[in-house]
């Protein structure tokens, strides 16, 4: 049974990095300036170089394809987590307003340190690479606001936290859309684009933030992936296996919010991959969550370029936030599960 | 029944008082501002208008229909909540929080998009089809799902059906490139009342407010519980009608004149009740007149939080809004009390 499991988590694994390879090949290639296949592997291996192919590739598209992906990837880890920690499927950073508080935290600091996003001298360097411990104050404080109300008699109910994330939300978005309108026009506009959630005016500066800290997280969830089995049996059988349940969920959760808050010091809120990514992976490796973690990481990466690419060429010459083509896509799917879930 | 006659002393305390307030927060309204203006010139701006001169253009093209607007949009959220919450009997209902006011901006989105230039009395009612719209697919999808009318699960569908909508008003004005246009109208817009708007949306308010509280007696029945109101033989299904056409048109001139603004229709029926008991004759008259206070003095307060720029309306309606809906969710909790 179990050599089953692990051949079938192989095999998905691989198809879903090829297909994630599919959707930056589309994405690479298409656009306004649509380039061919020859032309982008010229370019990336370096030979005959034109500037013009450089630029488009190397400043644009590879940075936005590479952003999409890491935060595909932190927010179907961080999905994966909460779901796992309130053992409710409908569970999701963005439903939660986890994604609001980071994003209320980082506007406060745009605001405070009138960041100029578009320079790029020292100074700016060290306050966008300090965005994300921002983000992840903020975080906590939503998700610490968020448990608080919904626990009653010590156990969390599950509608009373999605209600109180609904709350959440409108409380901070209202807190960031005052202090955005406070800030001076340039970075308003900054703060603008970046809430509504989009990836296109990506560069390697936000890479270089995010990197870190999802690799240190990433790699920390992973390890206590199995730890999230456990938590789906009843509270006393864990502990009489010897966990310390609370401290290890506390831990958890805030790795997870810590995973969130990075995505979303560099994307802005986008909601329901969190949601969809875990839901996904289980139907295709089943209910272990150390295959579960890596493949709804996929998943949410393949998701987000894909939506991504959406965006960008749908409503070309415009651009639709991903945020909104995730929230278009995801919406149906969270009705779907809500139906499901009470059938 | 022996409380009654103490409510009665509170309601009408509360409609006594009610012309004295709503005169004070509309002359503060009116007065201060970007440009604050004394008590005599808006005086003299109504009784002896003077087309040259600045002031006097203020107050008569700016000021008045804002505070107007802002008042009768505070009486319609909050009837329209009040109304709600008694046929449904959900603590949580209300317009934002149902898809009510999302399916109007939807639909005036659309509206915008393929009939350009549609006039102003089209435009309200395809708003309050809209509303129609909004509350037909929430209400819908909650009694597909088992147990989906408990208060609680509405509210998570109706958000979600919510956003749902605006993320593809969003993509549709983005696609046929009118996201500026639309962003005026989806975004509440007090600052900027339309006269001829404002004019026509009376009439639809006023029929909306007529039918709510004609239907008054009826809810406060229908709010006891089903069996007890059929058994009282009451016709049910031609109260909700009736109700739900009051809601519809109630949101939907208010969403047409100002754009969506939450938490009004939640909040102001949960304090009135509080004030003057049970009984929805009281409670519509005196939301009304609740709401509309609310409204002009969220309204007075917007322009002074970030002097000399103005915030949002709903910034406010949220800073009150959020921690009471927080407080009823605590309060009465999840599924139990379904």
């Amino acid at each position: 049974m179990r050599k089953k499991t692990s051949s079938v988590f192989v095999m998905t694994v691989s198809i879903l990095i090829l297909l994630i390879f599919g959707a930056s090949y589309l994405h690479l290639t298409n656009g306004v300036f649509d380039m061919s296949v020859m032309d982008v592997i010229k370019t990336l291996l370096r030979i005959e170089s034109n500037p013009k192919f450089d630029l488009v590739i190397f400043e644009f598209r590879l940075p936005r394809i590479i952003i999409a992906a890491l935060v595909g990837v932190g927010l179907g880890m961080a999905g994966v987590v909460l779901q796992g920690i309130t053992r409710n499927g409908l569970a999701d950073p963005g439903i939660l307003g986890i994604n609001a508080g980071a994003g209320a935290a980082v506007v406060i600091f745009m605001f405070f340190f009138q960041l100029h996003l578009t320079s790029a001298d020292m100074s700016s360097w060290l306050s966008i690479l300090m965005m994300p411990i921002f983000g992840f104050v903020g975080g906590t404080m939503a998700a610490v606001l968020i448990f608080s109300f919904a626990l009653k008699n010590g156990h969390l109910d599950m509608q009373r936290l999605i209600l109180t994330g609904i709350a959440i939300n409108s409380g901070f978005g209202a807190l960031s859309l005052f202090l955005s309108l406070k800030m001076n026009a340039q970075d308003f506009e900054a703060a603008a684009v970046w809430m509504a959630g989009s990836i296109y005016n990506a560069n390697w500066i936000f890479v270089v933030t995010m990197l870190p800290w999802l690799i240190l997280l990433g790699f920390y969830v992973y390890r206590k992936s199995y730890l999230l089995d456990y938590f789906q049996l009843e509270e006393d059988s864990i502990t009489s296996l010897g966990i310390a349940v609370e401290k290890e969920k506390m831990k958890l959760l805030l790795a997870g919010v810590g995973l969130v808050s990075a995505c979303v010091s560099v994307s802005g809120s986008i909601g329901f991959i969190g949601l969809m990514a875990p839901h996904i992976a289980k139907q295709l490796v089943g209910i272990q969550h150390r295959y579960v973690m890596p493949v709804s990481a996929l998943i949410g990466a393949g998701l987000l370029i894909t939506a991504d690419f959406i965006g960008k060429t749908v409503f070309a010459p415009s651009e639709l936030a991903v945020g909104i083509v995730v929230s278009i896509i995801g919406i149906p799917y969270f009705l779907y599960l809500l139906v499901k879930s009470k059938a | 029944m022996w409380k009654l006659k103490k409510t009665n002393i509170v309601a009408f305390s509360i409609l006594a008082a009610s012309p004295f307030l709503i005169a004070i927060v509309a002359l503060v309204s009116v007065m201060y501002g970007t440009k604050d203006i004394s008590a005599i010139t808006v005086w003299q701006a109504i009784a002896e208008f003077d087309p040259s001169n600045v002031d006097h253009q203020i107050i008569r093209t700016g000021r008045i229909p804002r505070i107007v607007a802002v008042l009768l949009v505070g009486a319609f959220l909050a009837v329209a909540g009040a109304v709600m919450q008694g046929i449904t009997r959900n603590y949580l209902a209300s317009p934002s929080l149902m898809g009510v006011n999302d399916g109007s901006a939807f639909v005036i989105t659309l509206a915008i998009v393929f009939f350009p230039g549609l006039p102003n009395y089209q435009m309200i009612l395809l708003s309050m089809l809209g509303s129609a719209l909004g509350a037909g697919i929430v209400f819908g999808f909650g009694s597909l799902i088992r147990n989906g009318l408990s208060p609680v699960r509405l509210a998570i569908i109706g958000t979600v059906i919510g956003t749902f909508l605006s993320s593809i008003a969003t993509a549709i004005a983005m696609y046929f490139q009118v996201s500026q246009t639309v962003s005026v109208w989806y975004n509440t817009k007090v600052h900027m009342v339309d006269m001829d708007m404002l004019m026509l949306s009376i009439p639809f308010g006023l029929v909306g407010l007529v039918l709510a509280l004609l239907s008054a007696k009826a809810i406060t029945i229908t709010s006891l519980g089903e069996d007890i109101a059929i058994g009282l033989g009451q016709k049910t299904k031609a109260v909700k009608i009736i109700s739900m056409l009051a809601v519809v048109c109630l949101t939907g001139t208010a969403v047409a004149l100002v754009g969506k603004i939450a938490f009004v229709g939640l909040v102001i029926p949960h304090i009135t009740r509080f004030l003057v008991g049970v009984d929805y004759r009281f409670i519509i008259p005196c939301g009304a007149v609740v709401g509309a206070f609310f409204l002009a003095l969220c309204d007075v307060l917007s322009r002074f939080v970030n002097y000399p720029f103005e915030t949002p309306i709903g910034v406010l309606t949220a800073l009150v809004g959020v921690p009471f809906f927080l407080y009823l969710v605590r309060k009465h909790g999840g599924e139990k009390r379904a």
